[in-house]
C-alpha cells in the first residue's frame, strides 16, 4: 500500500490539465506516443473532445520507477472540470490522497480552479501546485506564482515550473506525487468499505463502477452490498483500469478499480455510495454521500409524436451512464407526451440533449429551461413547481420563492464595470470585491439562479472579452416577485412557451418573445394573433397575416409525378412542425427563448 | 376518357422561362418523325379495345410542322388506335409560324382545337420571354384560326412578369379576351431550374414579382375571367361553358394516356388488378430515335404507382381542378379523420365548398392550393 498514490487535477478549462496526463501516461509507458489517437486520452467522449471539457470522471493506472528506484502504482482520477459536477468532483476528490493544481502561466487563477481547489483542500488532499505552458512568450509566472502562494499559502520552490507541449518538468511532477503526496492509509484486514466516484454502463455486463477500495479487501466471489440501496450482488469481476479493464480477482484497500456486479440498474451504484460485504457490512458507510439534485428543468420531447417510446428507453440508456440525470413523463398540449428532465446545470442540459441526439439518433424539442419555484398557496400548502405550466393559478399563489446562488466571477480590473451592470441586470445582489493581484478582481453576487441559467455565461464572456471566469454555489431560496407569463397563439395558450419571469421583466420579455415569435412562425392560412399574457392580462401582441398564395401555376403537362414529388417534399417540411389548434409552429420557436437577448 | 399525347420537340428559338423539352435544331424532323412513327406502331397493341377521346400536339412547336408532316403522323395515329370521331384533338400553335393555309390545312386534317400560345401584348414583354413573334402577329392569329373555321380557340397568357404592373396585366388579359377565345390559360411566370430566366435571376439581372404582387394578379385575373363569363375550372384555365380542355382534364382526373415524344408522359393502368404505372421517354430527340431505329425502347423512367401515391395524386389533382371526391376516396384508400376536418375547416373559412362530398378549392382557395394539397395528402 505504500506504493500506491491516488492523485487528481484540478485545473480551469483549457489550462492544460487533458495534455499533463498524456504526458504522464506516456513518460510512466502506460501508452506510447503511436496509440494516442487524439491528444487527450482521457476525454474519449466525442463531445468531450470538441468542448475541450472533462465531463465524466475516468480513472487509470500507471506504474512508475521512481528516483528512489522503487516503483510505484498510481492512480490518476479524472474530475469534471465544470461547476455543474461539483458534487461528483468531490466525490472523485475524496478517493484521493492530492492533487496537482495546474494554472496557465498566462491566463492566472480562474474562479472554477479556485472552487474546486477549495474542495480539494476541504478533503484534505496534499496539493501539488504546477504552472503550466511556461514556454508561452505571454506567460507572467511570477505573477501567477504570486497568486498560487496567496491561496494556497506555499513556498515558491513548491511551485513546478511546466509545459506538457513542450514536455517540461513531467517528471518532476511524477516525484512530486510520489515524495509529498501521502501513501493511503486504511486496513485490508477491516470489514470492506469502497468508494464509488463513477459508473459507466456496459450494455453486456450492466454497471460498472468505479470505486476506490478505503478499507478491507474485495475480491471475485463476495457476496457485496450498495449502502444507501441495501441491494446485495455477486462481484462477477474485479480489476484496475489501465487503458482497458484489468481482471486482477482482487483489490486491496488503498487502491482504485472497478467492479462489475450484474448490477442492471445504475441507481443502484450512486456515486458517493459506499460498498461493502453483505454477510459482515461495514459499521457506517463512508461520510459525504448525498442525493444529487437537479438544478435546471427542461422539457424533453420527441419532434414526432411516433418517437416518444423510442425516446423513453434512449433517455433510459443515456441515464444508465449519467446517474445526474432525472426525468418523468409528462405532456404539454402543445408537444404531446415527453420527459420533464431535471439537470446539474444548464451545461449539462446541453450535454444531455447533444448526446441524446447524437449518440442516440433521438429528434428533440427542448422547451426553454427553467428552476424549481417554491410557491406557497393562499391556503397555506408549499408546492414545488419545476414546469411554468404547473404553476397554480394567479388568485392561488400567496408567496413565490426561488433558488439564490453566490455567484463569483474573477475578471481583469478593467471589466469590472460591464461585469457589474450584467449582474445588475440580471437582479443580482452584490457582495463584495477582493483582488487576486492588482489586475484581477474577484466578485461576489449573490444571484437568482433563473437569471444565470440562459445566456450569462456566454454575456459574461462576451462583455469581457472572454477573460471572465465564475462559478457559483446554491445559497437557499428567496421570495421574489415572479409571474407566470403565457403566450397565446390565436387565443390558446401553448404552454411550452409558458415561463415565469420577475414582474418588472415581464413587459420587455413578453414583447420581445412575441417579436421572435412573429419571425419564426412561418405565414399560416389565417392570420395569427401572438399574444403574451400575465393571467388574463394581455401585455404584448404581434399578429401574422395569412399567407396569400402557394400555388404553381402549372402542372407539368403530364408529368404528375414530378410535381407529387413537389408537393410530398412541402407535406415532409409539415411534418417537422408541431401544431397547436390549427397553427403550426416549427422547431427553432421553442428555443427562440434561449437566444432572446439577440435581439 | 383515354387519351394521346404527342410531343414536338423543336423550337425555332427557345424562349427564356421555358422547361418543356425542346431543341432548335429543325433539322432532326424527318429522324424524329420516322422515330414517332415506330413508336406509335410499337403502342399499337395496348390501345387495343380502347376508343380515344383526345389527341394532344404539344411541344416544342407542333405548328413548326407541315402539313404533310401532321398529316404522316395522323396517319400513324389512325392506323394504331382507335380514335372517337367527335374526339377533341388539340394543337399548340405558335403565331411566329402560321399562314392561313396551313391552320385550315391543319384543320383538314382533323386539328379542331387550336391552343394558340399569346403570352403578352406588350412588345417589351414579349422580347423579354423571346417569343418569335409581335403584338400583332398574336391577335392575327386568332383571327387566321377562326378563319380556317376554328371553333374551339384557346390562348396562352402569363402575367407576373418581374415588374408586371397590375395595368400591364390588365390590357394584356382585355386585349385577349377582345378576340373573344373560348378557353385562356393564364399562367403565372415560374421561374424554373436550368432556364435561361434562372440565371438571369441568379445573376441578379432580374428580379422575380413578389409573392404578394403575384398574389394580387392572380385574384384580379380571377375576377376578371369571371366577369367575362369564363369558368374557372382548374388553377390556372378558364373556359367558356363547354369549352374546357378534355385532354387537361383526363391528366387532372386520372384516366389513362399515352404518350409519344422525347420527354412525353405516359400513365395507363393495365388492368387485372396490376397497379398502374407511369412512364416517360427519354428528354433527347438524337437518343430517342437512336433507341427506336435500333428495335429498342425510349423509355427512361418507369414507376409502379403504389396505392398511397395513387390517392395523394387524386388529392392533389382534384384541389388543382374541379374537386377532390372525398367520399370516393375515403371508401378506396381510406381518409384519415383529420383530413375530413381540415376540409371542413376550409369551409369555413371560405377556401373551398363541399358538395355530395365532394370538396372543391373557391377562388381564395385556388390562391392557396399547394398548400391545401400538402396538408390533405396521405
Amino acid at each position: 500500500m505504500s506504493a500506491i498514490r491516488n492523485f487528481c487535477i484540478i485545473a480551469h478549462i483549457d489550462h492544460g490539465k487533458s495534455t499533463i496526463a498524456d504526458r504522464l501516461l506516456e513518460r510512466t509507458g502506460t501508452i506510447t506516443p503511436r496509440e494516442m489517437k487524439f491528444n487527450q486520452v482521457l476525454d474519449d467522449m466525442d463531445l468531450e473532445q470538441e468542448r475541450g471539457i472533462t465531463i465524466k470522471l475516468h480513472a487509470i493506472q500507471m506504474h512508475y520507477t521512481a528516483a528512489d528506484g522503487d516503483t510505484y502504482t498510481l492512480n490518476l482520477i479524472d474530475t469534471p472540470g465544470h461547476v455543474d459536477f461539483s458534487y461528483e468532483v468531490s466525490r472523485s476528490l475524496a478517493a484521493c490522497e492530492g492533487a496537482i493544481l495546474i494554472v496557465d502561466a498566462s491566463q492566472g487563477v480562474e474562479a472554477q480552479t479556485i472552487s474546486n481547489l477549495y474542495l480539494a483542500i476541504d478533503a484534505g488532499l496534499e496539493i501539488i501546485p504546477v504552472i503550466n505552458k511556461i514556454d508561452l512568450p505571454s506567460a507572467t509566472i511570477d505573477t501567477v506564482k504570486g497568486q498560487i502562494r496567496d491561496l494556497i499559502g506555499c513556498r515558491d520552490d513548491e511551485i513546478i515550473l511546466a509545459s506538457a507541449k513542450a514536455n517540461i518538468g513531467i517528471d518532476d511532477i511524477l516525484e512530486a506525487v510520489i515524495r509529498r503526496i501521502p501513501p493511503p492509509a486504511g486496513d485490508p484486514a477491516l470489514p470492506l468499505r469502497a468508494l464509488i466516484f463513477d459508473s459507466v454502463f456496459d450494455p453486456f455486463r450492466g454497471s460498472v463502477v468505479y470505486i476506490r477500495v478505503v478499507e478491507g479487501t474485495l475480491r471475485e466471489g463476495d457476496r457485496i452490498m450498495f449502502f444507501h440501496t441495501g441491494k446485495p450482488f455477486d462481484a462477477e469481476e474485479v480489476g484496475v483500469l489501465e487503458m482497458k479493464r484489468l481482471r486482477t480477482g482482487e483489490l486491496a484497500a488503498g487502491n482504485v478499480g472497478y467492479l462489475i456486479a450484474g448490477v442492471r440498474d445504475v441507481h443502484d451504484t450512486k456515486v458517493g455510495d459506499t460498498v461493502t460485504a453483505a454477510a459482515h457490512p461495514a459499521q457506517s458507510a463512508l461520510p459525504g454521500y448525498k442525493e444529487v439534485k437537479p438544478m435546471v428543468f427542461s422539457g424533453v420531447y420527441p419532434t414526432n409524436a411516433e418517437d416518444f417510446e423510442d425516446l423513453r428507453s434512449s433517455i433510459a440508456k443515456l441515464q444508465l451512464n449519467d446517474s445526474s440525470l432525472v426525468y418523468q413523463p409528462e405532456t404539454s398540449t402543445a408537444l404531446g407526451f415527453g420527459f420533464r428532465c431535471g439537470f446539474l446545470g444548464l451545461l449539462h442540459m446541453e450535454i444531455v440533449q447533444e448526446r441524446l441526439e447524437r449518440e442516440y439518433n433521438q429528434n428533440i424539442i427542448n422547451t426553454v429551461p427553467n428552476v424549481e419555484y417554491r410557491v406557497t398557496k393562499t391556503g397555506g400548502d408549499v408546492v414545488l413547481v419545476d414546469n411554468p405550466s404547473t404553476m397554480p393559478p394567479l388568485g392561488e399563489v400567496a408567496m413565490v420563492e426561488e433558488p439564490f446562488v453566490k455567484a463569483q466571477i474573477i475578471v481583469p480590473v478593467e471589466y469590472v464595470g460591464n461585469i457589474m451592470k450584467l449582474c445588475m441586470d440580471r437582479r443580482g445582489v452584490y457582495r463584495n470585491t477582493t483582488y487576486l493581484d492588482p489586475t484581477r478582481a474577484d466578485i461576489t453576487y449573490e444571484m437568482p439562479l433563473s437569471e444565470i441559467i440562459f445566456d450569462f455565461y456566454d454575456k459574461l464572456k462576451s462583455t469581457s472579452r472572454g477573460y471572465a471566469s465564475f462559478d457559483y454555489d446554491l445559497l437557499d431560496f428567496r421570495e421574489s416577485d415572479l409571474v407566470k407569463l403565457d403566450i397565446l397563439l390565436n387565443g390558446e395558450s401553448v404552454d411550452a412557451f409558458s415561463c415565469i419571469v420577475h414582474r418588472d421583466k415581464a413587459h420587455d420579455w413578453g414583447k420581445k418573445l412575441c417579436g421572435k415569435l412573429r419571425k419564426l412562425i412561418p405565414r399560416q392560412m389565417f392570420d395569427v394573433a401572438i399574444q403574451a399574457a400575465i393571467g388574463s392580462k394581455v401585455i404584448a401582441r404581434e399578429s401574422i397575416s395569412a399567407m396569400r398564395k402557394n400555388v404553381l401555376a402549372k402542372c407539368y403537362g403530364g408529368d404528375i409525378s414530378r410535381k407529387r414529388k413537389l408537393l410530398e417534399k412541402q407535406k415532409e417540411g409539415k411534418k417537422r412542425m408541431k401544431q397547436v389548434g390549427r397553427v403550426e409552429i416549427p422547431q427553432e420557436a421553442f428555443l427562440a427563448v434561449l437566444s432572446m437577448e439577440d435581439e | 376518357m383515354p387519351s394521346l399525347y404527342v410531343h414536338i420537340p423543336f423550337c425555332q428559338r427557345k424562349c427564356v422561362y421555358c422547361d418543356f423539352y425542346s431543341i432548335e435544331t429543325v433539322s432532326l424532323m424527318d429522324s424524329f418523325l420516322d422515330a414517332l412513327e415506330t413508336e406509335i406502331a410499337l403502342a399499337a397493341p395496348a390501345g387495343e379495345g380502347v376508343s380515344f377521346d383526345t389527341l394532344f400536339f404539344g411541344g416544342g412547336t407542333p405548328s413548326l410542322l407541315a402539313p404533310r408532316e401532321l398529316e404522316r403522323i395522323m396517319r400513324s395515329f389512325r392506323s394504331a388506335f382507335v380514335i372517337r370521331e367527335d374526339a377533341e384533338i388539340t394543337l399548340e400553335t405558335n403565331p411566329g409560324t402560321v399562314s392561313p393555309g396551313k391552320l385550315r390545312d391543319y384543320l383538314s386534317l382533323g386539328v379542331n382545337r387550336l391552343s394558340i400560345g399569346i403570352q403578352s401584348f406588350d412588345e417589351n414583354e414579349l422580347r423579354f420571354l423571346g417569343r418569335i413573334h409581335d403584338a400583332g402577329e398574336a391577335a392575327r392569329c386568332v383571327g387566321l384560326a377562326r378563319d380556317a373555321g376554328c371553333r374551339n380557340v384557346s390562348v396562352d397568357l402569363m402575367y407576373s412578369l418581374p415588374g408586371q404592373t397590375e395595368g400591364e396585366w390588365e390590357r394584356t388579359l382585355s386585349k385577349a379576351l377582345a378576340l373573344r377565345p373560348d378557353h385562356v390559360s393564364a399562367y403565372s411566370l415560374i421561374v424554373e431550374d436550368d432556364t435561361p430566366l434562372a440565371r438571369m435571376v441568379s445573376a441578379k439581372l432580374v428580379s422575380p414579382n413578389p409573392v404578394e404582387a403575384e398574389a394580387s394578379l392572380y385574384e384580379r385575373t380571377m375576377e376578371l375571367m369571371e366577369e367575362a363569363g369564363f369558368e374557372h375550372y382548374e388553377v390556372s384555365s378558364y373556359a367558356r361553358p363547354g369549352f374546357r380542355s378534355l385532354h387537361n382534364s383526363a391528366y387532372w382526373s386520372h384516366a389513362d394516356y399515352l404518350g409519344f415524344g422525347p420527354s412525353a408522359h405516359s400513365f395507363w393502368r393495365p388492368g387485372n388488378g396490376e397497379p398502374p404505372l407511369r412512364w416517360a421517354n427519354v428528354p433527347a430527340v438524337s437518343r430517342y430515335c437512336d433507341s427506336l431505329r435500333k428495335g429498342g425502347s425510349p423509355v427512361t423512367m418507369r414507376e409502379e404507382v403504389t396505392p398511397a401515391q395513387m390517392c395523394n395524386e387524386r388529392i392533389f389533382l382534384g384541389l388543382r381542378s374541379s374537386g377532390v371526391d372525398l367520399r370516393g376516396l375515403g371508401d378506396e384508400f381510406g381518409l384519415p379523420a383529420d383530413r375530413l376536418a381540415l376540409a371542413g375547416a376550409l369551409v369555413d373559412d371560405g377556401a373551398a365548398v363541399l358538395e355530395g362530398g365532394t370538396l372543391r378549392l373557391t377562388a381564395r382557395g385556388y390562391m392557396l392550393c399547394d398548400e391545401i394539397a400538402a396538408r390533405m395528402m396521405v
